[in-house]
């Protein structure tokens, strides 16, 4: 079975790695980019089957971002995490209005993260966490 | 032009996002290297990041006791019983 794809949307290059990292791990397929304008091109150009999106981005912002998706057909139907910095409340509450399917605040558990994604993509939950014998190649 | 009254309010909201951005970095790396995903570590040297992450863990609780409401803009802050009630629902 091919590896389900996975866009992180984030300008903090170091979160995009470390989600590379844990998330080829788990066998997924990552794509990134790092400010609102190039996230929607990359979903565009991987048609990706989860996106990962960061709310403080340049040349938008995350909110930007899931409207712009919204505004696409095939683009519309992809499940979006959001992963943010920002303050909680008032952001979860206009993340959920704007279509994401789930929202978790900065730092994030990766167990919570992961099993937010499996539940994003219908997959089973994970029964146990990840080593070098699940890792993919570079 | 930004207010001193404006730049105070809005510094909980500056401070929250950059710890968060710098904790949620410590933390994807220790974990990282706890987990074995950039080779296997000595049994010392997962202790010491262990140590890492349960320090990184801490100062999160602090972060969010301390900035718990504070970080909202102006005039958007909930009262607790607010809050409490919106995470039950």
């Amino acid at each position: 079975m091919d590896s389900r794809k996975i866009l992180i949307v984030d300008d903090n290059a170091d979160i995009r790695l470390g989600m590379h990292l844990r998330l080829r791990a788990n066998q997924y397929e990552t794509f990134f980019a790092g400010d609102a304008f190039s996230g929607v091109a990359e979903a565009r150009k991987h048609r990706p089957d989860l996106i990962i999106l960061d709310l403080g981005l340049p040349a938008g912002d995350g909110f930007t971002v899931m409207e712009r998706l919204k505004q696409v057909p095939f683009l519309a139907v992809i499940p979006i995490i959001v992963v943010s910095a920002r303050e909680g409340l008032s952001n979860q509450k206009r993340a959920y209005d704007a279509g994401a399917k789930a929202f978790l605040q900065k730092p994030v558990n990766d167990a919570e993260l992961l099993a937010v994604i499996r539940q994003a993509l219908g997959e089973p939950a994970a029964t146990k966490r990840p080593t070098l014998d699940n890792q993919g190649s570079v | 032009m930004t207010t001193p009254t404006r730049r105070t309010a809005e510094l909980p909201a500056y401070l929250s996002h950059e710890l968060r951005n710098s904790l949620a970095c410590i933390q994807q790396f220790g974990s990282i290297l706890v987990d074995g995903l950039a080779g296997e570590l000595s049994g010392e040297q997962r202790e010491y990041v262990g140590i890492m992450l349960e320090n990184a863990s801490k100062i999160r609780g602090v972060l969010d006791s301390a900035l718990d409401g504070a970080e909202q803009p102006l005039g958007e802050c909930p009262s607790k019983i607010e809050r409490a009630s919106r995470l039950e629902t």
